[in-house]
């Protein structure tokens, strides 16, 4: 997950809406992988907006890898990752099967997904909201 | 693009699974039906669920891939149409009869009975109806709980605004 401490304040509220964003995404998915639970042959999707977040920061996919550093600009960054757009995608799961019917809903994972999903939503809006007092402390000079 | 998107699914998801749950309580409550406007004991009735297909991001360009047809609906169940992105729920495709053949009793007394003495009694088995109506309702129910976290999310995202 990204570290927001680490980031300027404006950019921490966008990448906040961003996962937000990404996190209402996921929850379609999830409502819709739901209301399937019955449809012989439906394949679950989701999105990872989590991994697209986390490349639009340009951070390396892998937290514990170590990173190389340079200390002269003629050096190459090795695995220096480039912030890429941040563009979540809904990825169909075609691989496995649950069912007789070739349906591969298993409802349990869903409702685990759906309450995970919700919390990380509810955890960054209320980051956020914390974000905004800063700026109104900061706008007003009076600590609320 | 908002919350009341994913409650639309949900809400699809309900409508579907009370559907069946009727037809489920119509299969039961016609366990004994013998005779039906169609002729012949009642049949067994199953819901077909299919994924609602969603309208492709390129629909609005008519005759823009330069088809025979050019206006032509893009046919929704074309692998190649369906963007997983947009998410539209489920739909009732119909209400079809179960093929079984009927439950035959010996019976050569009963005024509804053949010609060889069988009377002929519906497809139906109430215990199966019953694991149906279960899975239906635990359905409806799982469809009830994320229409509950999509009005949970959508709270905390407008208090983002009570800061």
């Amino acid at each position: 997950m990204a570290d927001f401490s680490i980031l300027p304040l404006g950019e921490a509220t966008t990448v906040m809406g961003d996962a937000i964003k990404g996190a209402k995404l996921e929850h379609d998915q999830i409502a819709n992988n739901i209301a399937n639970v019955n449809t012989p042959g439906f394949k679950t999707s989701s999105v990872d907006f989590r991994s697209a977040l986390q490349a639009s920061l340009g951070e390396p996919a892998d937290p514990d890898a170590l990173p190389l550093t340079t200390d002269d600009d003629r050096q190459f960054a090795l695995d220096a990752a480039t912030p890429v757009p941040y563009d979540p995608k809904a990825i169909v799961d075609d691989t496995t099967t649950m069912r007789v019917d070739q349906s591969n809903v298993d409802i349990d994972q869903q409702m685990a997904l759906l309450s995970d999903n919700t919390s990380y939503q509810q955890t960054v809006s209320q980051l956020l909201q914390e974000q905004y007092k800063f700026f109104r402390e900061a706008a007003t000079e009076q600590p609320t | 693009m908002s919350y009341y998107d994913s409650v639309e699914v949900s809400a699809s998801g309900l409508s579907a699974e009370r559907l069946a749950m009727d037809v489920i309580a119509n299969n039961i409550a016609n366990a004994n039906t013998t005779r039906t406007p169609q002729g012949g004991a009642f049949k067994r009735q199953l819901v077909i669920f299919a994924q609602k297909a969603a309208a492709p991001s390129g629909s609005d360009q008519v005759g823009a891939s330069g088809d025979d047809d050019p206006f032509a609906p893009p046919d929704p169940f074309d692998p190649q149409n369906s963007n997983p992105a947009q998410v539209e729920g489920v739909q009732v495709l119909g209400i079809e009869n179960d093929q079984s053949p009927d439950r035959l009793q010996f019976d050569p007394t009963n005024p509804e009975a053949d010609a060889r003495g069988y009377v002929h009694y519906p497809n139906v088995e109430i215990v199966k109806e019953m694991v149906d109506l279960m899975a239906a309702s635990r359905a409806y129910q799982a469809n009830v709980a994320a229409i509950t976290a999509s009005q949970n999310m959508g709270a905390s995202s407008l208090s983002i605004l009570k800061s």
